[in-house]
């Protein structure tokens, strides 16, 4: 990515302030934004505050003046706030609040031209896309390391090698960086790279928003893993941190309950800024139904996000207020109702289901399309059965609750929007189904990622129509089956998707080809070690054995020794992953512009795309999957004069 | 294409028959949920032969070289007929499942007019169970072929009741009252699990479920064996006062039988406690349970232990079991 030709024309007029700025020297190291400013802003903005807080406890003779949890709490917040004011992220609008001189064509933060530029506030949504992918991999891999322990300890009946509260914490923290800080995060970081050149932007609606947005989420996912080393021990109800468990847990939980507002944090604005993207900067001609589905993707995803985030932030500031402020919302002693948590959480953890897998659908509805050279089937209902998703998926969130007590009447209104859900789902797997009929299919590595997905997402979603149902729920809920059933629709569904778009945009990414043949060999060891874990947690749940339990029924050790072992065969394929797109970056063979001989618009800049994305905004003149239609074109980006052509669906 | 369809019902079909996936139930009510169970399985097996058979096929008939991009496939945009079938086709399917459902539900939930009523409640880590009579059991006793309506229900965070072969649970929840129907049709002893990650001794926090033959129930309930918690003196009644509050899933204590938790100390030494805190061993082993974060020994760690025995646990039985641990530890 030092790849510095593309340099386009000067079109942002005089003034216009391109390249990084000069490097500081001497102790305006120390004071310019960047790394080292943060490394005495973090503690000095962090214990000021701190300090603060113990000074209001001597003042108010509240003993003793040192108490951990309020005092952390405090930390939680302005540390963090102390390590943004240093790396740089407000001081354009510090700037601009007090009255400086701003340059509104400043670019100076815009772009990466060495390796540096990564690691500081970029407003490039390359940039920042890249910066998502490899942040919210390390997250995969320290995510994946927790549940390979969980494993290890579960291979044998009995406690091994942990005991119960560092599994609790193992298992919560697996579960909360996977979704925090993975699978939420992981499609902003494709849909920041992707999504502008596909609409044919130059960047996001507000590009120093979207670097803040960013350096929220490795904080977001540092603090929930910092919880781990708390006195006391880690956060460990769960990622669920059902009240009132979690409100009387060792200090380590309020690092779970404060990561998940600055990872929902991050999200909103993300979702705010791929709202306004995608409503106001797409190019001349590009209709709502000529977007390709990833952007209607993201557009029905990010409505979900800016709608229901708030609630879960709420959830787990009410939890932490009983706990630090006292208040009573989940204290039954004190006229507190428990079952009003959950409500408010699955309120958001129920759309955020459908946050993480929409885009994934995206994705797939763009490389089924590409590689079977056909149009996709039935574009239009595609897109609305998105929206209908979006919808139903506000009246479902009860469905985690069949057993919890709620009022008895809600459960089978919740129960026919549940399965309802299953339409607009399978008219999407109907729809890729018949898009590949009768194709030129090419099995490309991001195709069989793909098929891979179809075929797991299938299993998964069968047996959410299987939870759907009141009855079975009340059998099935809480056991290895929903263990089973999660994992099959984040895993074998969206963590599939993410792979299927990382292989498939790579060569636009970094400019080179991953290696092929060990792009298929990462495909079928986690395609069959995936199976072989997943698939027998079914038995067991139905069977007896029951969730987030360190210790179990002698009877069923053999099965979770075969299931821990396949587990670390699933580990490992991880890293020959890691190994591919590592080498690939530097060693891979050059890729060429447009090696899918895809329609869409990011296929038609050079790889890696230029710093501005296009000289000139393109005219988009058809839809964008005219695959076989003689002499269609999606978009023309030579001539900036609209052409009369235009071939509709 | 059809083949491979079938091919796949078959292959899923063996699976889903071959495997004994269900526990055999125990219970009329897990009867009516299992076939909504296999109901569904159906539909699914069809679904799922179906979206294999297109994609194994697609993978076989309609593959080329992956590098070569000179030609595309027919432009075919859509087909409204085909896209009316399937939305309608799972429409009807999901339907059939939801009023299959709804009925099972319904059917589930009628305790009819005259059902046992018990009280079961959870704390950190132990399940017992209160009957009419106002005796209160750690083990579950049901008679066979009888509605029993539990009224479920929590004294600290929430747990999930949960028998295998009965197939329902239901959440404890501190604050309300949540109930469950079972009327168990087949004699046995099944273990209670409880299915909500309460704390730290949730893996241990197990009962059982002794479904019994009229005459033995009738029998059973008249004698209270084992003797019911309320009896208070003796070396009996303190080790049923250990056990029925969830003691032995925590703590180590080599004189009563089952207790060999390792979340809480050994309790094999207090005295070696007390005289650290300079205190009586009595004084100081009734402090430990009624205020337990008041002395934390080292290697513990402060939160874990319910600290609401002082209330739950009435005091004659407290002060038997006091001296029980006084007199047997070291």
């Amino acid at each position: 990515m030092t790849d510095t030709s593309h340099q386009p024309a000067d079109t942002h007029g005089a003034g216009a302030h391109h390249g990084p700025p000069p490097r500081p020297t001497g102790w305006h190291r120390f004071t310019a934004p960047g790394w080292l400013r943060a490394l005495w802003t973090t503690p000095a903005f962090g214990f000021f505050w701190i300090g603060f807080g113990c000074m209001v406890r001597w003042a108010a003779h509240w003993n003793p003046v040192w108490k951990s949890v309020p005092l952390v709490t405090i930390g939680t917040v302005s540390l963090p706030i102390g390590f943004l004011i240093g790396i740089g992220v407000f001081d354009y609008w510090a700037y601009y609040f007090s009255g400086r001189p701003t340059l509104p064509e400043d670019h100076s933060g815009h772009g990466a031209r060495s390796w540096r530029d990564y690691f500081r506030p970029n407003t490039d949504h390359k940039v920042i896309g890249l910066q998502y992918l490899v942040a919210t991999g390390i997250f995969f891999l320290i995510g994946g390391l927790l549940a390979l322990l969980a494993r290890a300890e579960l291979a044998r009946p009995g406690d091994q090698y942990f005991n119960p509260q560092t599994f609790n914490v193992l298992i919560s923290e697996h579960a909360a960086l996977m979704i925090f800080a993975v699978v939420v995060p992981v499609f902003a970081g494709l849909g920041n790279f992707v999504i502008p050149l596909m609409i044919g932007a130059g960047d996001m609606a507000f590009p120093r928003l979207n670097a803040l947005s960013f350096w929220l989420l490795p904080i977001g996912g540092v603090v929930m893993l910092s919880g781990m080393f708390a006195p006391g021990g880690g956060p460990s109800s769960g990622w669920t941190c059902y009240a009132p468990l979690c409100s009387h847990q060792p200090m380590g939980q309020l690092f779970y309950n404060m990561g998940v507002q600055w990872a929902g944090a991050s999200s909103i604005l993300t979702a705010l800024n791929f709202l306004v993207t995608i409503i106001t900067m797409r190019a001349p001609g590009m209709t709502f139904w000529r977007m390709p589905l990833l952007v209607w993707a993201n557009f029905a995803t990010s409505t979900l996000v800016v709608l229901a985030t708030p609630f879960i932030a709420g959830s787990q500031f009410f939890v932490l207020f009983d706990r630090v402020l006292h208040t009573n919302y989940f204290e039954t002693a004190n006229g507190g109702y428990v079952l009003g948590y959950q409500h408010i959480f699955w309120f958001y953890s129920h759309p955020a289901v459908y946050i993480m897998i929409l885009p994934g659908f995206g994705i797939i509805s763009e490389v089924v399309s590409v590689m079977s050279r056909k149009p996709i089937f039935g574009y239009r209902l595609m897109a609305l059965s998105l929206l209908g998703i979006l919808i139903l998926g506000f009246s479902v969130w009860a469905h985690h609750m069949f057993v919890s007590g709620m009022a008895p009447w809600l459960r089978v209104p919740i129960m026919v929007t549940t399965l309802l859900i299953a339409i607009p789902t399978g008219i999407k797997v109907f729809s890729w189904l018949a898009t590949m009929w009768n194709g030129r299919i090419h099995f490309t590595v991001p195709m069989l990622w793909a098929v891979g997905f179809i075929s797991m997402f299938t299993i998964g979603g069968l047996t959410g129509v299987y939870l759907g149902s009141v009855p079975i729920d009340i059998m099935a809920n809480q056991t290895y089956f929903i263990v089973a059933h999660i994992h099959y629709v984040l895993f074998g569904g969206s963590i599939f998707t993410v792979f299927t778009g990382v292989y498939y945009w790579y060569p636009k990414m970094s400019g080179r080809m991953y290696n092929e043949r060990l792009g298929k060999l990462h495909f079928w060891l986690t395609f069959i070690t995936f199976n072989l874990t997943f698939f027998p947690m079914h038995y067991l749940g139905l069977q007896g054995m029951p969730r987030r339990v360190a210790d179990y029924a002698g009877r069923f050790a053999d099965l979770n020794l075969f299931i821990s072992i396949a587990s670390f065969g699933l580990g490992a394929s991880t890293l020959i992953f890691v190994y591919n797109m590592v080498w690939s970056w530097k060693h891979g063979e050059v890729a060429e512009a447009n090696p899918w001989h895809a329609l869409t618009l990011e296929w038609q800049v050079t790889s890696p795309p230029p710093i501005f994305n296009f000289d000139d905004i393109p005219q988009v003149v058809g839809g964008p999957y005219e695959y076989g239609v003689p002499g269609a074109r999606h978009a023309i980006l030579d001539s900036p004069a609209p052409v009369p052509v235009s071939v509709d669906e | 294409m059809v083949m491979i369809g079938l091919a796949a019902a078959v292959v899923s079909t063996a699976v889903a028959v071959l495997i004994p996936w269900l526990p055999i139930a125990a219970t009329r009510e897990a009867g009516r949920i299992n076939f909504t169970f296999w109901f569904a399985t159906v539909i699914s097996i069809v679904v799922f032969s179906f979206v294999t058979a297109v994609l194994v096929y697609a993978f076989i008939r309609f593959r080329v070289d992956e590098h070569d991009f000179s030609t595309d496939g027919p432009p075919i945009h859509g087909n409204t007929r085909l896209e009316v079938i399937w939305t309608t086709v799972p429409f009807l399917l999901v339907l059939a499942i939801a009023v299959v459902s709804a009925i099972v539900l319904s059917k589930d939930g009628n305790a009819g007019t005259n059902p046992l009523k018990i009280t079961v409640i959870g704390q950190q880590f132990a399940w017992t169970f209160e009957y009419p009579n106002g005796q209160i059991y750690p083990t579950l006793h049901l008679p066979i072929d009888r509605h029993v309506m539990l009224d479920i229900t929590s004294k600290d965070v929430i747990h999930s009741f949960w028998v295998p072969q009965f197939d329902q649970k239901e959440d404890a929840v501190p604050g309300l009252n949540t109930d469950l129907v079972i009327t168990p049709d087949r004699l046995g002893t099944f273990p209670v699990i409880c299915v909500e990650l309460c704390g730290l001794g949730h893996s241990l926090m197990r009962s059982e479920a002794i479904v019994m033959s009229d005459t033995n129930y009738a029998t059973w309930y008249k004698g209270a064996s084992p003797p019911p918690i309320s009896a208070s003196g003796g070396a009996a009644a303190a080790i049923h006062t250990f056990t029925s509050n969830g003691c032995v899933a925590c703590h180590t204590f080599s004189a009563i039988p089952g207790a060999n938790g390792k979340i809480g100390p050994n309790l094999g030494n207090l005295s070696v406690s007390a005289a650290a805190n300079h205190e009586p061993l009595a004084t100081f082993i009734h402090q430990a349970i009624v205020t337990p974060y008041k002395y934390i020994p080292p290697g513990y760690a402060a939160g874990v232990m319910p600290a609401t025995f002082g209330t739950s646990i009435p005091k004659a039985q407290l002060d038997n079991l006091v001296q029980y641990l006084a007199a047997h530890t070291h």
